[in-house]
């Protein structure tokens, strides 16, 4: 791991906050969402801010840009761009100031972008609002800044509205609107957060590239800490509006100072898989030559047929956990929708204990889907937001005859097993955090008593922290109940943290398949290879606070 | 992040549709109004000084006098009292209609955004439906079935149907996408038992909007038929009967038409501004500007 080691202390300032404060004047108490926060960019220079969700990273960015929700007021401190102060200026001051000397970046380029305007006019909107160029010029110059964020066939994407790009050139075209006029600070919030691995990487070089040219200052804010150790020169950790410890990444990093950013380090999974558990010979769910076409159909009008799964083969014995990793689009969503009978597949066999489910019908299916359950990625969704805890968790076995005293006394029982108290049961599940509810989701597949857990990216939406402990609890039930669980993720960490054997897809098909150790440790297919080297901070050892290649010279006591 | 947190009973919108926080005063007004309206018709057997329709033929288009408050009309009936009985008629239609079409577009709605094969049919004949204009299809359908109350509600009824199935469809369409519905299926639930339980509160609120649109405009429509001859019978007083007979007299009497015209207005409008609050305060987009 090479860490950036450049030194800015002779470098102008870009940007410098100074006791930032930032309260909800209108709410009881006042609560200060950011409390005094010192943070100090020079120019050329990449700041991360990190921390968990709520620790107040965006509104930090967002009281730069001036764009606070009315809710939030700035109620003391400076802000000050090459040493003026932003907060007196006016909202007419303040948009001029926006894009020509800050720019910004979102997590997701689709909605950032005007769905219905050719994103090259887009681009040339932006030098039309500030600048006064002649409308060739600024042709020219879209142009070129195209070109600098490395977009195919510049001209066709000049003329093509936002949905006919892919995500990472959405975010090409972002990179490039805010860049265009050369602003003095580039605020990047999360922005490769919604990218697959591969083009996250792309998009994190050109971020380098871009800076490196044009000596932009830039505010990276991310929660993801292999992010941190590919781009940051100098990382400021933040939780609830404060900021715990700042200093170099590669400081930060090998010697945190404060217990919050050791734990917050501890809780990323390590890349190096974990040992495999022993397999046993009892088979508890067998997928044979598993085919889905989407589309095809259509009454008036032949619909594009899309190959979403090609011939997937496993088996999954009872106990172990089967990972399914791939890129947005790899079809490893439509394989565990598959096997949950959620849809239907088009071709290929399903047995779960023995009995072939691929093709039962509705009613015929019924009896087998209590040995087969479901975690999904949105714990926000994945609860009836009108019900009780306690009616969610008890759905399922009042479906199969349990009494309802039996079912609730269950349910109480696990609720305690999940780590939440009784009285949860009893309340509605706004009232929890989304790890919490991650937690309701996951008791009440177990509820079931199920022998296959299927788990679709369970932990992809939840904070480091808070994912470590779920992961913990799927691996304690896993001993104590001896589930199966198929471990849908696009996260190779994770992955390598839960998983026995690992299946990589790639546009429908299985391009690897085999334990953990040997699909993640020493990949064969090029692709499987491809994504392990873009996964950020690979070579960085966070739990250890070391170098992966240190590690056997240099354990600590 | 700031959350409003969701409903967390299906009863909760309607509890909070009825203390009406925030709303201003207009929506109160319209409801005091309304209320006043439903009130007097409902006890207009009592209240009303006459039989409406028993004529006297000593006292024909006489302007307001004692024991005739508002007058006669052209067979010396009591102006007021056919206004306050024509009422019951005009909102029990209303009412009937309203119910009738929500629950079926509610039932119809929910077959095709559940069951795909359903779908394509059940909204073909919905759009062809809606091509027809409604007016000229319920004159078609009193026509064939004779001029009785249910008749009138059928016809009313039939034309109002497509909207509500759209609108449970298009909400039965999202809802059936959320992990919680596919949780349920996994879970072993029943089709019903998930149509029921978990799909049919989530078009709730957007029904009781629906539902007060379709209350006014049938009320209307039973006018508009009334007066064009395709109602209920003319011995029946309904506004639309009144209104219908009084044209013949109205350059010299127009309090026949004023009357129970005004009643109507005051009527539809009431329930439409109701209607909006009510839609203001279900839809969480418009509650910023709401307050």
């Amino acid at each position: 791991m090479q860490f950036k080691s450049r030194n800015f202390d002779d470098a102008a300032i870009a940007i410098e906050t100074d006791n930032l404060t930032v309260a909800l004047p209108d709410t009881a108490g006042q609560p200060q969402v950011l409390k005094g926060i010192d943070v100090t960019i020079r120019q050329g220079e990449t700041v991360c801010l990190v921390g968990e969700s709520g620790s107040g990273k965006s509104v930090t960015s967002l009281a730069i840009m001036g764009l606070l929700p009315d809710a939030l007021k700035v109620t003391d401190g400076k802000i000050n761009l090459q040493g003026e102060n932003l907060l007196p200026l006016s909202q007419a001051q303040m948009r001029e100031l926006r894009a020509a000397r800050v720019a910004m970046i979102f997590q997701e380029p689709m909605t950032a972008l005007n769905p219905v305007l050719r994103v090259g006019d887009q681009i040339t909107e932006v030098m039309e609002l500030h600048t006064k160029l002649p409308p060739s010029e600024r042709r020219k110059r879209a142009i070129a800044i195209m070109e600098q964020v490395h977009l195919p066939d510049v001209e066709r994407i000049f003329r093509s509205y936002p949905h006919q790009l892919s995500g990472g050139q959405r975010q090409r075209i972002m990179i490039a609107m805010a860049l265009v006029l050369e602003p003095v600070l580039l605020i990047a919030d999360e922005p490769t957060t919604a990218l697959d691995v591969t083009t996250q990487k792309q998009i994190l070089s050109l971020i380098g590239e871009l800076q490196a040219n044009h000596g932009t200052a830039v505010l990276f804010i991310t929660h993801d800490m292999g992010v941190v150790a590919e781009i940051a020169d100098t990382v400021y950790v933040m939780k609830h509006g404060e900021i715990v410890e700042s200093g170099p990444v590669e400081q930060i990093l090998r010697h945190p100072q404060k217990d919050y950013t050791r734990a917050l380090l501890a809780s990323v999974p390590s890349l190096s898989p974990r040992p495999a558990r022993p397999d046993v010979s009892d088979i508890v769910l067998q997928v044979d030559r598993l085919n889905k076409i989407y589309g095809g159909g259509g009454i008036l009008k032949k619909l594009p047929r899309a190959h979403a799964a090609k011939d997937v083969s496993f088996t999954l014995t009872r106990g172990r956990t089967l990972g399914i990793v791939g890129e947005s689009g790899s079809g490893k969503s439509t394989v565990a929708r598959c096997i949950m009978r959620l849809i239907d597949p088009t071709s290929g066999q399903i047995r779960l204990d023995g009995s072939d489910i691929a093709s039962l019908s509705r009613n015929q299916l019924r009896p087998h889907r209590k040995k087969l359950q479901v975690v999904f990625q949105d714990p926000m969704r994945s609860l009836n937001p009108r019900w009780t805890i306690a009616r969610s968790l008890t759905e399922g076995p009042l479906n199969y005859g349990t009494s309802k005293s039996e079912a609730m006394a269950e349910a109480a029982r696990l609720l305690n097993v999940v780590g939440l108290p009784e009285d949860a049961l009893h309340r509605y599940p706004h009232m929890f955090s989304g790890g919490q509810r991650q937690r309701i989701a996951i008791a009440r597949a177990v509820m079931m008593r199920p022998d296959v857990l299927v788990a679709d990216e369970a932990v992809s939406a939840l904070d480091v922290s808070v994912q470590a402990q779920v992961l913990d609890l799927l691996d304690q039930l896993q001993q104590e109940l001896g589930i199966a669980i198929v471990f849908i993720t696009h996260d190779l960490r994770v992955a390598a943290q839960i998983c026995d054997d690992v299946i990589v897809m790639q546009r429908g098909a299985v391009v690897e398949h085999g334990p953990a150790g040997d699909v993640l440790g020493s990949p064969v297919h090029p692709y499987t290879r491809a994504l392990i080297d873009a996964a950020p901070g690979r070579d960085w050892d966070f739990q250890n606070f070391r170098k992966m290649s240190e590690a056997p010279n240099a354990r600590p006591a | 992040m700031a959350q409003t947190p969701p409903p967390a009973s299906a009863m909760q919108p309607v509890l909070r549709l009825i203390r009406m926080p925030n709303a201003g005063l207009a929506p109160k007004i319209a409801a005091v109004v309304l209320l006043v309206i439903v009130l007097a018709t409902i006890l207009a057997p009592w209240i009303a000084p006459h039989d409406p329709l028993a004529m006297d033929p000593l006292n024909r288009l006489k302007g307001p006098m004692p024991g005739h408050p508002l007058g006669t009309d052209n067979y010396g009936r009591d102006i007021l009292s056919r206004v306050l009985i024509g009422g019951r008629l005009s909102l029990m239609i209303g009412i009937a209609t309203a119910i009738v079409s929500v629950l079926l577009g509610l039932i119809i709605g929910m077959i095709a955004g559940f069951f795909r094969t359903a779908d394509a049919i059940i909204m073909r004949m919905m759009d062809a439906l809606m091509a027809i204009p409604s007016i000229l299809l319920a004159i078609a359908l009193v026509a064939l079935n004779g001029p009785s109350v249910g008749s009138v509600i059928a016809a009313i009824t039939i034309p109002e149907i497509p909207r509500v199935v759209r609108l449970v469809r298009a909400v039965v369409l999202t809802a059936r996408e959320e992990p919680y519905v596919e949780a349920a299926i996994a879970l072993g639930s029943s089709m019903p038992k998930i149509l029921i339980q978990h799909l049919v509160p989530n078009t709730l609120a957007p029904l009781i909007v629906q539902g007060t649109y379709i209350l006014a405009s049938a009320i209307l429509t039973e006018a508009i038929l009334s007066f064009l001859g395709a109602g209920v019978s003319t011995e029946t007083p309904t506004w639309g009967n009144i209104m219908a007979e009084g044209r013949m007299f109205f350059r010299i009497k127009p309090e026949l038409i004023l009357y129970p015209g005004l009643m109507l207005s005051l009527c539809i409008l009431s329930i439409n501004l109701l209607g909006d609050t009510a839609r203001d305060m279900l839809d969480p987009r418009l509650k910023k500007r709401a307050g």
